[in-house]
């Protein structure tokens, strides 16, 4: 059996869980079909019915009013005894700031062990096999837990496609695991979250980016990409031109000196592509160009390029998106 | 604001082979003679020991072999002993071999290095030896007390663009020192505070500067064998513009590709990257490239005036030593000897002075006197006049060259050298009316496109570029490593005003040309043009500080640690 630890703020699923249900589905078929349950830890609102409907396993709830706020020990106590009353083969998590928060704690806790970033499942010889990024990315390792179960493994954002989560035809069934926590040895008493900036900017959890370079022209003819953006449900982006003259905010700086992402979509306006911006956005899974000039190195790195005049096109897209 | 202050004996700004030298040589005297240890302090720029070093190089073992002598033993990074010289006269298709190789390009006996990793081993040897080397930290100003140097501020950190302070702020720290030898290099911020405040070069004739280009390349292996050193003159320089390419042979495969430019071409389109990027294309280069790969980049002037140019090196309580007194062989192309030559005198000097309780200039003077009896006087005094008379052309500096090795350099009369800043002719000048109403109208338009055509702005040497072969500024960028911490001011001090009203239109900014690159950028506004200054992009050649035609370009040291990040260069 599988367990698969869902992640949430405040009811909202963090949707970073999908893919580590698609991990883990991936998981159960090498292991001949496993079946696969889902916990849910603190008070989830409408969490736990969101994953019961895709029918993928029972979903497991762990309510103890010392959940909340988050902290990781109140989570390593809880996911400790769940784990021993279920008896999961794998822990599978998604690679979040809050699973590297507590995974490496409550791994230490079972003396079980733990492997971290997987972007790949194998069928090696001898067993399933993981692979992780190393220094950086520059290596990639193979690693085969070996021990008693449960495994830890947590899977790198992006490199499981939440899409490819098969669905069960009818929903699960929703189970309340009961779970006591001792207040006293939860040691973090945690303030209230907060943004650092206002209207700070995760690009990198966008599933689609609309960037623009300095084919932009001006700061008058960004509503031209605000508006597809708004059509596509994009955030805005830029290339580095851009930030630096101030017409969108540091935040928002795609590239070596600004943020790297990986959307599944990434609309390039007007933006030659130097290296620099390549850097922070190749991995995209989809790649539109748009560009004047048909040697413009974007076009090296696009799935679909086309060599015009944004000014014309970007508002013919606009006026198809809207028709749907 | 209260600043930390911290007192030692000697401080040496800047641990390049100069400064490393200085401060190998100080722990050496100290063993030597005995006696109570003098405190030793080195600041480095970069954050690790040897990152922003660039040279071609082949190194003249001579002075490293009386300062360290078991250096082979001490696991000196010597890639190679140089085994064969060639040298070449480029024109635009072919390449004429010169028969005999002149003796001051004869390499037998010297060594290919990095220099990045040269200095890093320097490094290690001065480890542990009591000598504090700060790296990530740049000096800032020069501390004085009237007409005395009393040792070096360093850069504060953690202040935003705007100027103001971060919450990591830190204030810098005021090392003071009896002594303090500056050793920051050609064109160094703080040398320039010192020849300004001190008149240091009274008498002297103007610095003069090249630019040297450099890209480490993996090429097929057999494509040219360890150990060969190669040199060209001639393509694509014009006869009035001073300068060659160099080829340096690496073991597995691995070439040292470079171009020097003089600093001093008169043509205001000229850019020495295009220049690069030309002498890449020339067939005999492209053979050797072809179905390799760039791996680094990185720029650099030099200094190249030689004897008569070097301002005088000492003053009250501190001494100039390597690159930044422009001590360096332009007719041999070598200075790391020198540099680390005259770092070990300026050590003698300073450990003398200091024991016997006198850092005056009266008593440092005998740094002059010691670099007068060594070998860098016997090597520099000769061709004092040679780089000077490159100025009249290729073919006059080469006879006069020739002239030099049969006389010894006897002459009754020196050659009087200009600024090379100086020399850069208006665009109205160099290409006649027309051309200049042409470019005006059309500036910085195009200054960014590789292609050159007539009356635009573009470099005058374009020159195709595949980014397999040839690269734009932006992409050699990218292999230079270069990185600083964008929320800070900026690191080029520039009276823009000057950039619209008159640069424009006289030179038709140039600093987008010669900056190696790509820190300015001319962007076309509603208002007119404005400059644009990418800081972050900058590989602390020097080059902006040097070669501006208004001199409204200052030089002054970013966040220490930011900079190139030179690996193997």
């Amino acid at each position: 059996m599988i367990l698969v630890v869902a992640e949430h703020r405040g009811g909202t699923l963090n949707r970073a869980t999908w893919e580590a249900v698609a991990a883990a589905q991936l998981l159960a078929e090498r292991m001949g079909g496993a079946p696969i349950r889902i916990a849910v830890l603190g008070a989830a609102g409408g969490v736990p019915q969101e994953l019961a409907a895709a029918g993928v396993g029972d979903v497991l709830v762990l309510a103890d009013p010392a959940l909340e706020p988050y902290t990781p020990d109140g989570y390593v106590i809880a996911l400790a005894g769940a784990i021993a009353s279920v008896s999961p083969r794998f822990v599978a998590l998604s690679h979040t700031y809050q699973t590297r928060d507590f995974v490496p704690a409550l791994a230490a806790r079972l003396n079980r062990p733990l492997v971290t970033d997987v972007t790949a499942v194998s069928e090696g010889a001898g067993g399933l096999t993981f692979t992780r990024p190393m220094f950086q990315g520059k290596l990639a390792a193979e690693v085969r837990p070996v021990g008693d179960a449960p495994c830890l493994v947590t899977f790198q954002i992006g490199a499981f496609r939440a899409d490819q989560v098969r669905k069960g035809t009818t929903p699960s069934p929703v189970t309340d695991v009961p779970v006591t926590i001792d207040r006293a040895a939860i040691r973090q008493t945690p303030d209230a979250p907060f943004q650092e900036a206002k209207q700070a900017v995760d690009l990198s959890q966008a599933a689609r980016i609309v960037a623009v370079g300095r084919g932009i022209k001006s700061k008058e003819h960004l509503p031209v990409a605000e508006s597809l953006a708004t059509a596509l449900g994009a955030e805005l982006a830029a290339s580095r031109p851009i930030c630096d003259s101030g017409w969108l905010p540091m935040e928002r700086q795609i590239g070596s000196s600004g943020q790297t992402v990986a959307p599944k979509l990434y609309v390039a306006l007007g933006i030659s592509g130097a290296i620099q911006h390549l850097v922070g956005m190749k991995g995209s899974r989809t790649i539109v160009a748009i560009n004047k000039d048909a040697d413009a190195p974007i076009f090296e790195v696009a799935d679909y390029g086309i060599v015009g005049d944004l000014f014309e096109l970007v508002p013919a897209l606009v006026a198809e998106l809207e028709k749907k | 604001m209260s600043r930390e202050t911290l007192e030692v004996d000697v401080l040496i700004v800047g641990g390049g082979p100069a400064g490393l030298s200085a401060a190998l040589r100080l722990v050496q005297l100290q063993k030597e003679r005995g006696g109570e240890p003098l405190s030793i302090a080195v600041l480095e720029k970069a954050r690790d020991a040897g990152a922003h070093m660039l040279s071609g190089a082949v190194l003249d073992p001579s002075t490293l072999r009386d300062l360290i002598p078991d250096f082979r033993e001490k696991g000196a990074p010597l890639a190679a002993d140089v085994r064969r010289d060639r040298v070449y006269f480029f024109t635009e298709r072919s390449n004429l071999r010169f028969p005999v190789i002149p003796s001051p390009l004869r390499n037998h006996g010297n060594y290919i290095i990095s220099l990045n990793k040269f200095v890093g081993w320097l490094a290690a040897q001065i480890d542990g030896q009591g000598v504090d080397l700060f790296s990530g930290f740049a000096g800032q100003h020069v501390l004085t007390e009237g007409a005395r140097v009393v040792g070096v501020r360093t850069g504060d950190r953690g202040i935003d663009r705007q100027g103001v302070q971060k919450p990591a702020f830190e204030p810098g720290v005021d090392i003071l020192a009896k002594v303090t030898i500056f050793c920051d290099g050609v064109r160094g911020n703080l040398t320039k505070e010192l020849l300004r405040r001190f008149q240091l070069g009274r008498g002297r004739q103007p610095e003069q500067f090249a630019i040297g280009l450099k890209e480490l390349w993996e090429v097929p292996p057999d494509r040219l064998e360890p150990g060969t050193v190669v040199h060209s003159m001639g393509y694509p320089l014009r006869h009035d513009e001073f300068g060659g390419g160099f080829i340096y042979a690496l073991p597995e495969g691995q070439l040292s590709v470079g171009f020097v430019a003089g600093l001093n071409y008169r043509d205001p389109l000229f850019d020495p990257h295009m220049a690069f990027n030309r002498f890449k294309r020339h067939p005999f280069v492209r053979r050797l490239l072809d179905g390799g790969q760039m791996i680094r980049y990185g720029a650099k002037a030099l200094p190249e005036g030689g004897w008569n140019t070097i301002p005088r090196p000492y003053m009250d309580g501190a001494l100039i030593a390597g690159d930044a007194g422009g001590f360096l062989n332009s007719m041999r192309l070598k200075g790391i000897h020198l540099a680390m030559r005259t770092g070990m005198l300026a050590a003698e000097s300073a450990f003398e002075a200091v024991r016997s309780g006198d850092t005056s200039a009266a008593a440092l003077a005998r740094y002059q006197e010691k670099i007068d009896r060594s070998a860098v006087k016997t090597e520099l005094y000769p061709v004092r006049n040679v780089h000077q008379a490159f100025d009249l052309g290729l073919f006059t500096g080469l006879a006069f060259a020739g002239l030099t090795l049969m006389t010894r350099g006897r002459w009754v009369e020196d050659l009087h050298g200009h600024a090379g800043h100086e020399r850069m002719k208006t665009l109205t000048w160099y290409y006649g009316a027309p051309a200049y109403a042409n470019a005006s109208a059309s500036a910085g338009a195009s200054a960014d496109r590789s292609a050159g055509k007539p009356g635009s702005l573009a470099p005058s040497n374009a020159t195709e570029v595949d980014r397999r072969l040839t690269f734009d500024k932006l992409t050699n960028v990218h292999y230079s490593g270069a990185a600083h911490d964008e929320d800070q001011p900026p690191h080029l001090l520039v009276h823009t005003e000057v950039c619209s009203s008159i640069c424009g239109p006289e030179y038709g900014h140039p600093c987008t040309r010669f900056c190696p690159a790509h820190v300015y950028d001319i962007v076309q506004e509603p208002g007119g043009p404005r400059l644009q200054i990418n800081a972050s992009n900058c590989v602390h050649c020097k080059t902006c500080d040097i070669m501006d035609p208004y001199g409204v370009i200052t030089w002054v040291p970013p966040e220490g640690g930011g900079g190139p990040q030179y690996n193997g260069m």
